[in-house]
């Protein structure tokens, strides 16, 4: 690949040029990013999970920029409210369900506790969620209870897209203007793009997250999927003190509200339903549900869509051209991630002829299903019975993997896998559980574990959780830490 | 449900029955669950030398065997690999060794690097570049040492066992924990008149033996699960010809290779499998290519020792059950499936089996579906996978004969046709979380079998290509160093486990 243009504009065409960027100029592929210009909507904020901490490394963004640049705050997971009715929460935590022991998943023990009365919630086994409801963070120096504690990041759209476009420069990426582009496509493929001052751009693979290049080749290669909700408002209120590491996702008759807290602000995505709130009346509910009028912009459509084949020919969609996932779990960022860094893995070797495309296709339909599937089993798991939006919510139909996964884990406390899993199963274990599912029965050789013992150990692992977190620091220390 | 215990009952004490025994000996409650294995010494078994993977040291484990004592009950040497002789063309060789090839270099993975030099042509044999493939073609062995850093760690290793022996020793193990033997041979099977399930077994001599749950592992006849279940089997012949095998035992030869060898012929091919008091050789073939007679004498004249018996004839079908746990019956072994032993899976997929089963167990006679579901998905997954991996060393050889004219220009799996196409592209490997063999076997079995990439991960051209040529180098150097500190594997079984001659 000698040429490379990255067609777009937002955090998805800044994020691609800069990761392309920084795995290719030095063999001497020439990128240029032809900025489109979108930015992201006013208010956005972004639920980054820790596998996109991971993916900064590689991309040279460090912790102290995005606190600086992006309001970033620590995120450890996401808490639902309300959505089994009533104010029942839950914490889906980046961490261990519980610590494994007698050679068994502790899910298991827990089941035949459960069976035998125990009144202890799964997630009070997990460190994560133990110490995000704390509002502690990072890593006790020994740890009694061995768990993981990952950190993903709350980060303002806007700003995070202005630290990516800058991280562009300094890695060789050639920024131009590019709104108003004319696309001409030659038998399945595109040479050039032509801009709007006259002048053109030609390369041997293109990198759209915009669409158009994508829509040129594919006109008809978007496929609906369903988005729970169809509208969005979006808005700002102060932040809170203390700064929670966890975004809480709360359910209201007509859909959801998320709060992310930043640094700066507090985030607020009101999602809804046009057959059961009208957009004149959507304002309203909003500052009913927290309990104030707060600073928003217009009700704006909220759609779902999925581009089946996002590469063809020597086009790559990419972000929202390759489709736009439900505003929830991350999803967003986790699939931007993912796209990308499939993008470096099979970037293609020969300009003419690329299979590389049925691997990529293969790959990034799989594992956006397998991110869909962990979005839809909210809504097919609510329990807030007789409401209209959620009863159909809970009835609509699922993938045959997600039934799958939900009947398994009902049955047994067990997973059943697929190819292009991008939620570790202790993530599952505590979504499902926290949405009050509790596996009916459990691995018999859960049995060989002596009643005495089995209590024993719960006990330690209480105990162990709550030295842990003591030995943490809080999130306002750890953002000083940060910013150095 | 007897009482309140669960009851299981194992049909047939071949390698899998006395496997599922002694897993249930190890695994499940007395109190809770009583286990009963009916076997008949009027029935033989199938087992043959056998070849294993390195998995099986994990049910071992599992069942807390101590390794010494089986190796010594069961006759067992140590296996790195497998080689194949005369696949791809007559006359080549290589080994799919447990382990990987190279070690990290730079942003992209060994093989890329060894791609872009071996087309540079400064490359040595992919295989130089493997501990265990090194150590295995001077016929020494070590266990791995604990040291990350030392090329010596990097490597699992597997056992030829007697599968008899094994049998044996797995059925005194289980009865001293309390799983109880009936002797006797099946006449008739019990089935519940509404739902069809399985009710009890009657034997020869009269007695029923009811369960809640049957485990059949009754070989080749799939007593229940076949027989009474009619549970077909998804024919994979056309893909994996081979419907023949015939076994001898030869005496132990000076050439004691710490791997298991298969030697393609005319019309299959030929194992060999070295343990401490004999070595086992089976010739595997397709009966439209070669008599029975024929192939006896192939096999007889091609021994390194004197034949220790006359060659016994087993015919066979590949393929495997639609399901492999329909109503309360769970087929595992041969009653489950065959695939040939060509990459030593049987003990293998027994095993996958009995440790999905456990973790599946029902607890009360109605089966909650989503338990057998949970049970037949992946062992769909683990004999796909397998599948493909074997039609595989079919389809990538000279057709040199009537057999391998067929298997190389026939249809093959829609999965396997883009898996070649996208390695020879550019060297591109699928990794998978479950089921058997990772990346470095496949570059084994296509690099070995004579399918190489056009070109490499794009990442592998960062470092200058001297530093490559270099890191290549010595990396080989450190290998075969290390190889030759090792002792020789007979060496090493006359010390650590020697078996008493039987």
């Amino acid at each position: 690949m000698q040429q490379v243009v990255v067609h777009g504009g937002g955090v998805a065409a800044a994020m691609a040029a800069l990761a392309v960027g920084r795995a290719f100029s030095r063999l001497g592929t020439d990128i240029v990013w032809v900025d489109t210009g979108e930015a992201p909507a006013p208010h956005t904020a972004l639920i980054a999970p820790p596998d996109l901490a991971t993916f900064h490394r590689l991309l040279g963004i460090d912790e102290a920029a995005l606190v600086r640049h992006a309001a970033a705050a620590v995120n450890i997971g996401q808490q639902f409210a309300g959505w089994s009715g009533g104010d029942h929460g839950f914490l889906h935590a980046y961490g261990d369900a519980g610590s494994a022991f007698a050679s068994l998943p502790f899910v298991q023990h827990w089941t035949r506790a459960r069976q035998a009365g125990l009144g202890v919630a799964l997630e009070d086994f997990c460190l994560a969620a133990a110490a995000a409801k704390q509002g502690c963070t990072g890593a006790p120096p020994e740890a009694a209870t061995r768990q993981a504690v990952k950190q993903g990041w709350h980060l303002d759209a806007a700003g995070y897209a202005k630290l990516l476009r800058a991280a562009c420069k300094r890695a060789d990426v050639r920024i131009v203007s590019g709104a108003g582009v004319v696309v001409r496509r030659e038998g399945d493929r595109i040479e050039r793009i032509h801009l709007a001052d006259g002048t053109s751009v030609g390369a041997d693979l293109f990198i759209d997250t915009h669409g158009a290049l994508a829509a040129s080749l594919d006109p008809d290669g978007t496929s609906a999927r369903p988005s729970f909700c169809d509208r969005i408002i979006r808005a700002s209120a102060p932040a809170f003190d203390p700064l929670p590491l966890y975004s809480r996702i709360a359910a209201h008759a007509a859909g959801w509200l998320t709060l992310i807290p930043l640094s700066s602000r507090m985030a607020i995505e009101f999602a809804y339903h046009s057959n059961i709130l009208s957009d004149a009346d959507a304002p309203a509910a909003l500052a009913a549900a927290m309990g104030r009028a707060v600073e928003a912009a217009p009700p704006a459509p909220l759609v779902a869509a999925t581009r089946p084949r996002p590469w063809v020919g020597n086009v790559v969609a990419v972000g929202p051209a390759a489709g736009v996932a439900a505003p929830l779990d991350g999803a967003e960022l986790l699939l931007l991630q993912l796209t990308i860094a499939q993008i470096v893995l099979l970037w293609p070797i020969d300009r003419a002829a690329m299979p590389e495309a049925d691997i990529y296709n293969e790959e990034m339909t799989g594992s956006r299903a397998r991110v869909a599937d962990f979005t839809a089993q909210h809504f097919r798991l609510n329990a807030r019975i007789g409401e209209p939006f959620w009863d159909a919510a809970r009835t609509a139909p699922v993938s045959a993997e997600l039934a799958a996964k939900i009947d398994l884990f009902a049955a047994r406390g067990m997973f059943a896998h697929y190819d292009h899993e991008a939620h570790v199963e202790d993530s599952w274990a505590l979504v499902m559980a926290g949405h009050g599912v509790t596996p009916r029965s459990f691995d018999p050789q859960a049995l060989l574990t002596e009643d005495q013992a089995l209590m024993a150990e719960f006990q330690r692992q209480l105990r162990a959780v709550a030295s842990d977190v003591l030995a943490m620091e809080t999130h306002a220390e750890r953002l000083r830490q940060i910013r150095g | 449900m007897m009482g309140d215990r669960f009851e299981l009952v194992i049909v047939g004490g071949g390698t899998a029955g006395w496997m599922c025994a002694a897993a249930c000996a190890a695994k499940l409650a007395p109190a809770r669950f009583r286990v009963r294995l009916i076997e008949s010494e009027e029935i033989g078994t199938v087992g043959v030398g056998e070849a294993t993977l390195p998995q099986m040291k994990d049910f071992n484990d599992f069942l807390g065997l101590d390794e010494v004592e089986f190796m010594k009950a069961t006759q067992a040497s140590f296996k790195l690999g497998i080689e194949f002789v005369n696949w791809g063309r007559e006359g080549d060789r290589y080994i799919h060794p447990f382990g990987t090839f190279g070690r990290p270099i730079g942003e992209a993975d060994f093989f890329s690097y060894w791609i872009r030099a071996n087309r540079a042509g400064t490359a040595a044999p992919l295989f130089d570049y493997c501990f265990p493939i090194v150590a295995a073609l001077q016929n020494r062995f070590m266990l791995p040492v604990g040291d990350g850093n030392d090329v010596r760690s990097a490597f699992a290793y597997a056992y030829h066992l007697d599968a008899f022996l094994y049998a044996r020793y797995l059925r005194g193990w289980a009865e001293a924990r309390g799983i109880e033997r009936i002797e006797g041979r099946i006449v008739d099977v019990e089935q519940h008149s509404e739902s069809g399930d399985i009710a009890a077994v009657k034997l020869a001599s009269g007695t029923r033996v009811g369960g809640d749950m049957f485990v059949d592992c009754s070989g080749f006849r799939s007593l229940l699960l076949g027989g009474t279940l009619g549970v077909d089997l998804e024919d994979w012949s056309p893909w994996l010809p081979c419907d023949s095998a015939q076994a001898v035992p030869s005496a132990r030869s000076a050439d004691f290779t710490p791997y298991t060898r298969s030697t393609r012929r005319t019309a299959g091919w030929q194992w060999r499998i070295p343990l401490q008091h004999r070595t086992g050789n089976g010739y595997v073939y397709s009966s439209a290519d070669i008599s029975d007679d024929e192939a006896a004498a192939t096999l007889l004249a091609n021994l390194d020792g004197e034949a220790l018996a006359d060659p016994r004839v087993l015919r066979f079908k590949a393929g495997k059950r639609e399901k492999a746990w329909a109503k309360n019956c769970v087929g595992m072994g041969l009653a489950g499936g065959f695939l040939e032993p060509l990459e030593s899976t049987s003990i293998y997929l027994v095993q996958m089996a009995i440790m999905h089963m456990l973790t599946l167990m029902p607890d009360e006679r109605a089966i909650d579906p989503a338990l057998p579901a949970g049970f037949n998905r992946v062992m769909d997954v683990e004999y796909d996978r397998i599948r493909d991996f074997l039609i595989l060393h079919y389809i990538a050889n000279a057709p040199d004969a009537p057999l391998w004219e067929r298997v190389t220009t026939g249809d093959i799996p829609d999965t396997l046709a883009g898996k070649i196409e996208r390695f020879r592209h550019r060297g591109y490997i699928e990794a998978y979380r479950d089921g058997l063999f990772g990346p470095p076997s496949w570059q084994a079995v296509f690099v070995g079998q004579g399918i190489e990439p056009r070109a490499a991960d794009r990442l592998a051209d960062v470092l200058p290509a001297a530093t490559v040529d270099e890191r290549l180098a010595n990396l080989a150097a450190t290998i075969a160093d290390a190889a030759a500190t090792l002792p020789l594997h007979a060496d090493f079984i006359a010390r650590y486990c020697p078996a008493p001659a039987p």
